[in-house]
Protein backbone atom coordinates (compact mmCIF):
# COMPACT_ATOMS: atom_id res chain seq x y z
CA UNK A 1 0.00 0.00 0.00
CA UNK A 2 1.35 3.33 -0.66
CA UNK A 3 -0.66 6.66 -0.60
CA UNK A 4 -4.26 7.08 -1.88
CA UNK A 5 -5.47 11.16 -1.47
CA UNK A 6 -8.90 12.15 -1.61
CA UNK A 7 -10.18 15.87 -1.36
CA UNK A 8 -13.44 18.19 -0.87
CA UNK A 9 -13.92 21.37 -1.09
CA UNK A 10 -17.98 21.84 0.27
CA UNK A 11 -17.25 25.56 0.74
CA UNK A 12 -15.01 28.33 -0.22
CA UNK A 13 -13.41 28.35 3.01
CA UNK A 14 -12.99 25.17 3.48
CA UNK A 15 -11.84 22.01 2.19
CA UNK A 16 -10.84 18.77 3.57
CA UNK A 17 -7.94 16.32 2.38
CA UNK A 18 -8.20 12.41 3.18
CA UNK A 19 -5.03 10.87 3.37
CA UNK A 20 -4.65 6.94 3.55
CA UNK A 21 -0.95 4.49 3.62
CA UNK A 22 1.84 6.01 4.14
CA UNK A 23 3.40 9.58 3.68
CA UNK A 24 6.93 9.13 2.93
CA UNK A 25 10.10 9.53 0.50
CA UNK A 26 8.64 7.40 -2.35
CA UNK A 27 4.34 9.13 -1.94
CA UNK A 28 5.61 13.33 -0.77
CA UNK A 29 5.49 13.87 -4.39
CA UNK A 30 2.44 12.51 -5.60
CA UNK A 31 0.71 14.52 -2.08
CA UNK A 32 2.52 17.59 -2.95
CA UNK A 33 0.68 17.56 -6.57
CA UNK A 34 -2.29 16.41 -4.98
CA UNK A 35 -2.34 19.65 -2.78
CA UNK A 36 -1.43 21.96 -5.89
CA UNK A 37 -4.57 21.57 -7.05
CA UNK A 38 -6.61 22.33 -2.94
CA UNK A 39 -4.77 24.83 -2.01
CA UNK A 40 -5.77 27.42 -4.55
CA UNK A 41 -9.38 26.16 -3.28
CA UNK A 42 -9.64 27.32 -0.19
CA UNK A 43 -10.29 31.05 -0.05
CA UNK A 44 -7.43 33.46 1.32
CA UNK A 45 -8.19 32.87 5.16
CA UNK A 46 -10.07 29.50 4.73
CA UNK A 47 -9.42 26.17 6.19
CA UNK A 48 -7.76 23.41 4.99
CA UNK A 49 -8.65 20.06 6.90
CA UNK A 50 -6.20 17.15 6.44
CA UNK A 51 -7.68 14.04 8.34
CA UNK A 52 -5.08 11.56 9.11
CA UNK A 53 -7.55 9.28 10.71
CA UNK A 54 -6.43 6.46 7.65
CA UNK A 55 -2.72 7.56 6.93
CA UNK A 56 -0.68 4.69 8.66
CA UNK A 57 2.69 5.74 8.45
CA UNK A 58 4.80 9.12 7.97
CA UNK A 59 8.73 10.33 7.93
CA UNK A 60 10.70 12.84 7.93
CA UNK A 61 9.93 13.32 4.05
CA UNK A 62 6.11 13.45 4.67
CA UNK A 63 6.72 16.12 7.59
CA UNK A 64 8.41 18.82 5.44
CA UNK A 65 5.81 18.07 2.87
CA UNK A 66 2.73 18.94 5.32
CA UNK A 67 5.08 21.48 6.73
CA UNK A 68 5.63 23.11 3.07
CA UNK A 69 1.65 23.01 2.94
CA UNK A 70 1.13 24.86 6.03
CA UNK A 71 3.30 27.62 5.50
CA UNK A 72 1.22 27.81 2.26
CA UNK A 73 -1.72 28.07 3.76
CA UNK A 74 -0.07 30.53 6.19
CA UNK A 75 1.32 32.75 3.68
CA UNK A 76 -2.63 33.04 2.64
CA UNK A 77 -3.83 33.76 5.84
CA UNK A 78 -5.30 30.26 6.18
CA UNK A 79 -5.11 27.89 8.21
CA UNK A 80 -4.29 24.22 8.09
CA UNK A 81 -5.64 21.66 10.96
CA UNK A 82 -5.03 17.97 11.24
CA UNK A 83 -7.40 15.69 12.11
CA UNK A 84 -7.24 12.22 14.27
CA UNK A 85 -3.45 11.54 13.85
CA UNK A 86 -2.55 7.29 14.53
CA UNK A 87 -0.26 6.08 16.90
CA UNK A 88 3.07 6.00 14.51
CA UNK A 89 2.01 9.44 12.80
CA UNK A 90 0.93 10.81 16.43
CA UNK A 91 4.34 9.66 17.80
CA UNK A 92 6.71 11.05 15.09
CA UNK A 93 4.77 14.65 15.43
CA UNK A 94 5.48 14.39 19.13
CA UNK A 95 9.47 13.45 18.34
CA UNK A 96 9.69 16.05 16.20
CA UNK A 97 7.40 18.80 18.03
CA UNK A 98 6.23 19.56 14.54
CA UNK A 99 2.76 20.86 15.06
CA UNK A 100 1.58 23.35 17.30
CA UNK A 101 -0.72 21.15 19.59
CA UNK A 102 -3.83 23.33 19.14
CA UNK A 103 -3.98 22.33 14.90
CA UNK A 104 -4.24 18.49 16.18
CA UNK A 105 -7.46 17.07 16.61
CA UNK A 106 -8.28 14.29 17.99
CA UNK A 107 -12.10 13.57 16.71
CA UNK A 108 -14.38 15.40 13.90
CA UNK A 109 -16.79 16.73 17.14
CA UNK A 110 -13.80 18.36 18.42
CA UNK A 111 -12.95 19.87 15.43
CA UNK A 112 -16.33 21.22 14.71
CA UNK A 113 -16.67 22.20 18.31
CA UNK A 114 -13.13 24.77 17.65
CA UNK A 115 -14.60 25.52 13.95
CA UNK A 116 -17.83 26.65 15.86
CA UNK A 117 -15.77 28.78 18.40
CA UNK A 118 -13.91 30.48 15.85
CA UNK A 119 -16.68 31.15 13.78
CA UNK A 120 -18.58 33.01 16.42
CA UNK A 121 -15.61 34.74 17.56
CA UNK A 122 -15.64 36.61 14.12
CA UNK A 123 -19.04 37.24 13.56
CA UNK A 124 -20.36 37.60 17.46
CA UNK B 1 16.34 -11.30 6.54
CA UNK B 2 20.06 -10.81 4.26
CA UNK B 3 19.57 -8.37 1.80
CA UNK B 4 22.28 -6.34 -0.44
CA UNK B 5 20.74 -3.11 -2.69
CA UNK B 6 22.50 -0.94 -5.02
CA UNK B 7 22.21 2.50 -3.82
CA UNK B 8 19.07 3.87 -5.53
CA UNK B 9 15.66 5.03 -4.21
CA UNK B 10 13.48 2.24 -5.83
CA UNK B 11 15.80 -0.46 -4.06
CA UNK B 12 15.42 1.05 -0.66
CA UNK B 13 11.29 1.04 -1.10
CA UNK B 14 11.58 -2.57 -2.05
CA UNK B 15 14.22 -3.46 0.96
CA UNK B 16 11.57 -1.62 3.80
CA UNK B 17 8.27 -3.79 2.07
CA UNK B 18 11.12 -6.90 2.35
CA UNK B 19 11.76 -6.12 6.18
CA UNK B 20 7.95 -5.19 6.97
CA UNK B 21 8.15 -8.86 5.75
CA UNK B 22 10.22 -10.09 8.17
CA UNK B 23 8.51 -8.46 10.93
CA UNK B 24 5.37 -9.56 10.65
CA UNK B 25 5.16 -12.69 13.19
CA UNK B 26 3.08 -12.69 16.43
CA UNK B 27 5.80 -11.79 18.94
CA UNK B 28 6.93 -7.87 16.70
CA UNK B 29 4.82 -5.64 18.00
CA UNK B 30 2.91 -3.78 14.65
CA UNK B 31 4.34 -0.49 16.95
CA UNK B 32 7.57 -2.01 16.68
CA UNK B 33 7.34 -2.66 12.72
CA UNK B 34 6.44 1.00 12.02
CA UNK B 35 9.68 2.27 13.98
CA UNK B 36 12.09 -0.46 12.21
CA UNK B 37 10.47 0.82 9.00
CA UNK B 38 11.19 4.48 10.04
CA UNK B 39 14.64 3.68 11.05
CA UNK B 40 15.40 1.93 7.97
CA UNK B 41 13.63 4.32 5.46
CA UNK B 42 15.67 7.61 7.09
CA UNK B 43 19.35 6.05 7.42
CA UNK B 44 18.72 4.53 3.92
CA UNK B 45 17.19 7.05 2.01
CA UNK B 46 20.25 9.59 3.79
CA UNK B 47 23.06 7.31 2.72
CA UNK B 48 21.30 7.13 -1.01
CA UNK B 49 20.58 10.97 -1.44
CA UNK B 50 24.15 12.45 0.58
CA UNK B 51 26.61 9.22 0.58
CA UNK B 52 27.50 8.83 -2.96
CA UNK B 53 27.91 12.77 -4.31
CA UNK B 54 30.12 11.42 -7.42
CA UNK B 55 26.81 8.96 -8.78
CA UNK B 56 29.15 5.66 -8.79
CA UNK B 57 27.42 2.60 -8.19
CA UNK B 58 26.86 1.52 -4.56
CA UNK B 59 26.36 -1.22 -2.18
CA UNK B 60 23.71 -1.49 0.63
CA UNK B 61 23.99 -4.43 3.09
CA UNK B 62 20.68 -4.75 5.26
CA UNK B 63 20.56 -7.18 7.84
CA UNK B 64 17.59 -7.60 10.19
CA UNK B 65 17.97 -10.23 12.97
CA UNK B 66 14.49 -11.05 15.16
CA UNK B 67 14.52 -12.86 18.64
CA UNK B 68 12.09 -12.56 21.43
CA UNK B 69 14.22 -9.97 23.29
CA UNK B 70 15.66 -7.46 20.35
CA UNK B 71 15.43 -6.73 16.79
CA UNK B 72 18.67 -6.04 15.30
CA UNK B 73 19.25 -4.13 12.56
CA UNK B 74 22.48 -3.82 10.85
CA UNK B 75 23.36 -1.72 7.91
CA UNK B 76 26.68 -1.32 6.15
CA UNK B 77 27.44 0.41 2.87
CA UNK B 78 30.44 1.62 0.89
CA UNK B 79 29.36 5.22 0.65
CA UNK B 80 30.82 8.33 2.31
CA UNK B 81 31.74 8.34 5.71
CA UNK B 82 28.58 8.93 8.05
CA UNK B 83 28.22 8.69 11.34
CA UNK B 84 24.27 9.29 12.09
CA UNK B 85 24.88 10.01 15.83
CA UNK B 86 27.54 12.57 15.03
CA UNK B 87 25.25 15.32 13.62
CA UNK B 88 23.95 18.57 15.67
CA UNK B 89 20.50 17.95 16.53
CA UNK B 90 18.20 19.96 14.39
CA UNK B 91 16.64 23.09 16.00
CA UNK B 92 12.90 21.81 17.62
CA UNK B 93 11.20 25.22 18.93
CA UNK B 94 8.81 27.23 16.88
CA UNK B 95 6.57 26.21 13.57
CA UNK B 96 8.39 23.87 11.44
CA UNK B 97 7.25 25.53 8.45
CA UNK B 98 8.98 28.81 9.61
CA UNK B 99 12.61 26.70 9.96
CA UNK B 100 15.07 24.74 8.47
CA UNK B 101 13.77 21.41 8.15
CA UNK B 102 16.98 19.63 7.80
CA UNK B 103 18.35 16.98 9.54
CA UNK B 104 14.51 15.83 11.04
CA UNK B 105 15.46 12.29 9.72
CA UNK B 106 18.28 11.87 11.82
CA UNK B 107 16.34 13.06 14.66
CA UNK B 108 13.58 10.70 14.54
CA UNK B 109 15.73 7.79 13.86
CA UNK B 110 17.99 8.37 16.85
CA UNK B 111 15.27 8.69 19.11
CA UNK B 112 12.57 6.12 17.94
CA UNK B 113 15.91 3.29 17.93
CA UNK B 114 16.46 1.71 21.38
CA UNK B 115 19.95 2.26 20.36
CA UNK B 116 22.71 3.22 18.18
CA UNK B 117 26.24 2.03 16.99
CA UNK B 118 28.50 3.80 14.59
CA UNK B 119 31.76 2.12 13.60
CA UNK B 120 33.92 2.35 10.31
CA UNK B 121 36.60 -0.12 8.95
CA UNK B 122 37.98 -0.70 5.57
CA UNK B 123 34.56 -2.11 3.90
CA UNK B 124 32.89 1.29 4.83
CA UNK B 125 30.00 2.13 7.49
CA UNK B 126 28.44 -0.07 9.49
CA UNK B 127 25.45 0.89 11.85
CA UNK B 128 23.59 -1.43 14.18
CA UNK B 129 20.45 -0.61 15.60
CA UNK B 130 18.52 -2.45 18.31
CA UNK B 131 14.61 -1.92 19.13
CA UNK B 132 12.11 -3.48 21.62
CA UNK B 133 10.10 -6.06 19.61
CA UNK B 134 7.27 -5.95 22.63
CA UNK B 135 4.06 -3.92 23.14
CA UNK B 136 5.73 -0.40 24.24
CA UNK B 137 4.42 0.83 27.91
CA UNK B 138 1.28 3.58 27.53
CA UNK B 139 2.24 6.36 29.59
Amino acid sequence: MTLIIRSESPTPARSTVWLEGRLDAATFGSFDEALRDVTPMVDNGGTLIVDLSALDYISSAGLRSLAQLRKQMHDRDGRTLLLNPQPQVKKVFDIVKAVPVAEVFASVAELDQYLDHMQRQITG
Amino acid sequence: MQLRIPNRLEDVFLALERAEGALDRPDVDSACRADVRLVLEELLVNTVRHGYPDGRPGNIEIHLEVTTDVVRLELRDDALPFDPLDQDPPELTGDIARRDIGGLGLHLARNIASDIHYARDAHGNRVVILFDPSAEPTP
